[in-house]
C-alpha cells in the first residue's frame, strides 16, 4: 500500500486575504471574518455564490477561563457560511490538533471526493480581555486533578520541560535560541501585516529577558492576538482558469497518537519518535522528501518546536538544531541558510497558529510575496509539535 | 488567609489514589490485565490495549529520577501566587521505565539539579484530609 495521497497536487490554493494582526481588533473576531473572506473570494477570482465548502479549525486556544462564543472568540464554518449568505453543499471543522494541517487536509478531501468545488478555507484567532492562560479553577478534576493541584498547569511548563530536556541533554545554550528569536522577528518586522511590523528583536534585548518558566521567556511564545486569514481551494482543473498562480498541495499528516501521558506532559523523546512517524508520513503523502524542500516554513508558537522540527523533519541530525541555527543555519538572508522563519512565523507574526506557515508557503510559491520574492518550489507548513500536530507540502508545480 | 490551591477532585477511579496520598502513601494504578503501571489510568490500558483493565491501586517505592524539570516563576492558577518561584520535576519512578509524574520539588528553587538526580516523594498538606504527592531530591529517610 502507498502513503501517497491519491489527491496529490490535484488541489490547489487559488487565494487569499489576511488581516492584520493587531493585540484587539476594533471590530468584532466575526467581522474580521467576513471582511477576510470577501477579500479572498474576490482575490481567488470568484463570487461569494460560487462557494460551496466551508472548513476552518475552531480552537481557541487558551487554558484559561474564557468563554468560547461562536463570531466572538471563535468563528465556525457554520458561521461564516450563515454570515455570508451562503448555504454549502460542505461545511466543517477540524476538531484535532493541528488545526492547519487538519482543516487542509479536510479541504483537500472534500474537492477530491467531489463534496465541493470551491472551499474557504478560514482561521480565526482571538486575544480575549484579560489573561490570556490564568485561570480561576477552585478544584481540579478529570484529567487535570493529575497535574493542577500539583501546580503544573499551562502551556509553558509545557513546553518548558522538553526544551530543557534538550538543553541538558545536548548543551544548548539561550544563545543559539537568540538566533531563532531574531530570525523570526527580523522576518516579521518585514510584513506590514504583522503585530510585530518594524519591531525587530536584538539578541541583547532576547538574553536580558526574564524567565517565566525557566528555560522559557515572555520572547519564547508568540504574542496572543485578535488576527484573521482566509485562503479559497479548489481543484487544480478549476484553479486553471483562475487569476492567479495555484500552488498544489502535495500531500499532508497530522500526528500520530503519541503515548499516554499526564495532560500536557510532552517529554523529549515522545516529541521525536512520534514526530519521526509524522514526517515519514508526509514525505510518503507528498511523495518528496527533505532534500527537495526549500521553503520548509517550521512551526514557532514556542521557539523550542523550531529546533524539534528542524530535526524531525530531517533538516539538521537529532541534537543539533541548536548548533544549526547558532552558525546562521536558518539565516534567510543568506545564501546558506534554510528560509525556516522567512514568513516570520508566530514569533515573528503573533499568534496565527499554524496561518504565517500557510501563507508564506502559498506567497512565495504562487509568486505573489512582492519584495520579498524567493525562488521557491517545494513548501512544507508545519504547525504545532510534530508529535502534536500536523504538516502541509505544498508545490509550485504538479509533479 | 491566601487563595487556596485547586484541590483535586477524586473520582470513581482515583479515589483510591487520593485517599492513599491522604496517608502519604505514593499509589499507582496497575492494569489487572497486564500487570503494567498506567498514569493516568484511563478507559483502557495504553500497554495491552485491554477494554477492562480493572486498575487497582498499588503502593509504589516514590522513588524516581529526573528527567527534566523547570521553575514556575508566574502562577497561572490561584494558590501558587504566594508560592513562585517553585520548582516542578519530571520524574521517570523507579518501578517502571517511562512511568512519569510531574511534582514540585521541595528543596526550593535554589536546589542544584541535574538529569537522573534521584528524587523521593513526599506530601504537601494542603487541606484536611488533601495531601499533593510532591518530591525531594535524595533516597528515602
Amino acid at each position: 500500500m502507498s502513503g501517497r495521497l491519491g489527491a496529490s497536487n490535484q488541489v490547489a490554493l487559488v487565494g487569499y486575504a489576511h488581516s492584520v494582526v493587531q493585540r484587539h481588533a476594533a471590530a468584532p473576531l466575526g467581522v474580521v471574518t467576513l471582511d477576510t473572506a470577501r477579500r479572498a473570494i474576490a482575490d481567488a477570482g470568484l463570487r461569494t455564490d460560487q462557494i460551496d465548502g466551508f472548513v476552518t479549525a475552531p480552537l481557541f486556544p487558551t487554558a484559561g477561563a474564557h468563554a468560547v462564543e461562536d463570531g466572538v472568540s471563535t468563528v465556525s464554518a457554520t458561521w461564516l457560511a450563515d454570515n455570508l449568505g451562503v448555504r454549502p453543499r460542505y461545511a466543517a471543522g477540524f476538531q484535532g490538533i493541528g488545526q492547519m494541517p487538519g482543516a487542509v487536509a479536510m479541504a483537500v478531501n472534500a474537492i477530491a471526493a467531489g463534496a465541493a468545488d470551491y472551499v474557504v478555507l478560514h482561521r480565526a484567532m482571538h486575544n480575549p480581555p484579560g489573561r490570556y492562560h490564568g485561570n480561576p479553577m477552585a478544584s481540579a478534576g478529570g484529567s487535570l486533578q493529575w497535574t493542577a493541584p500539583q501546580g503544573y498547569f499551562g502551556p509553558l511548563s509545557m513546553i518548558a520541560l522538553p526544551y530543557n530536556e534538550y538543553i541538558q541533554r545536548y548543551g544548548a545554550s539561550r544563545e543559539a535560541m537568540a538566533a531563532v528569536l531574531v530570525e523570526a522577528r527580523k522576518n516579521g518586522a518585514r510584513l506590514p501585516w504583522s503585530y510585530w511590523h518594524g519591531r525587530p528583536l536584538s539578541a541583547e534585548e532576547y538574553l536580558a529577558e526574564p524567565m517565566i518558566s525557566d528555560p522559557i521567556c515572555r520572547y519564547d511564545c508568540d504574542i496572543p492576538v485578535d488576527g484573521v486569514a482566509t485562503f479559497v481551494l479548489t481543484s487544480a482543473r478549476r484553479a486553471a482558469d483562475l487569476p492567479h498562480r495555484p500552488v498544489y498541495v502535495s500531500g499532508y499528516a497530522t500526528s500520530a497518537p503519541a503515548t499516554r501521558r499526564l495532560p500536557l506532559h510532552w517529554p523529549l523523546d515522545d516529541i521525536m519518535s512520534v514526530g519521526q512517524e509524522t514526517t515519514r508520513r508526509l514525505w510518503e503523502s507528498a511523495g518528496v522528501g527533505p532534500t527537495e524542500v526549500d521553503l520548509p516554513q517550521l512551526y514557532d508558537g514556542f521557539s523550542p518546536f523550531v529546533y524539534f522540527w528542524l530535526e524531525t523533519l530531517g533538516l539538521c541530525p537529532p541534537g543539533e538544531a541548536h548548533r544549526f541555527v547558532l552558525d546562521g543555519g536558518i539565516d534567510s538572508d543568506s545564501p546558506k541558510g534554510l528560509p525556516v522563519l522567512s514568513g516570520g512565523g508566530a514569533l515573528g507574526n503573533g499568534r496565527m497558529h499554524g496561518v504565517p506557515q500557510m501563507l508564506e508557503c502559498y506567497l512565495q510559491l504562487a509568486g505573489r510575496a512582492g519584495d520579498r520574492q524567493r525562488t521557491a518550489t517545494i513548501g512544507v507548513a508545519c504547525q504545532s509539535s510534530p508529535h502534536f500536530g500536523g504538516a502541509v507540502v505544498y508545490s509550485a508545480e504538479q509533479f | 488567609m491566601s487563595t487556596p490551591r485547586p484541590l483535586p477532585v477524586p473520582d470513581e477511579v482515583s479515589r483510591p489514589y487520593w485517599a492513599a496520598a491522604a496517608r502519604h502513601t505514593l499509589v499507582v494504578a496497575r492494569c489487572s490485565r497486564c500487570a503494567s503501571f498506567v498514569l493516568p489510568p484511563g478507559q483502557t490500558c495504553p500497554h495491552c490495549h485491554s477494554v477492562d483493565p480493572r486498575f487497582r491501586f498499588e503502593p509504589v517505592s516514590g522513588t524516581g529520577t529526573v528527567r527534566s524539570w523547570t521553575v514556575v516563576r508566574q502562577a497561572f492558577l490561584p494558590g501558587f501566587g504566594a508560592e513562585v518561584p517553585f520548582v516542578l520535576v519530571d520524574v521517570e519512578l523507579t518501578e517502571q521505565s517511562e512511568l512519569r509524574m510531574i511534582g514540585r520539588l521541595l528543596d526550593g528553587p535554589a536546589a542544584a539539579l541535574r538529569l537522573g538526580d534521584r528524587v523521593t516523594v513526599a506530601f504537601e498538606d494542603v487541606a484536611p484530609g488533601v495531601s499533593i504527592p510532591a518530591f525531594t531530591l535524595g533516597a528515602p529517610v
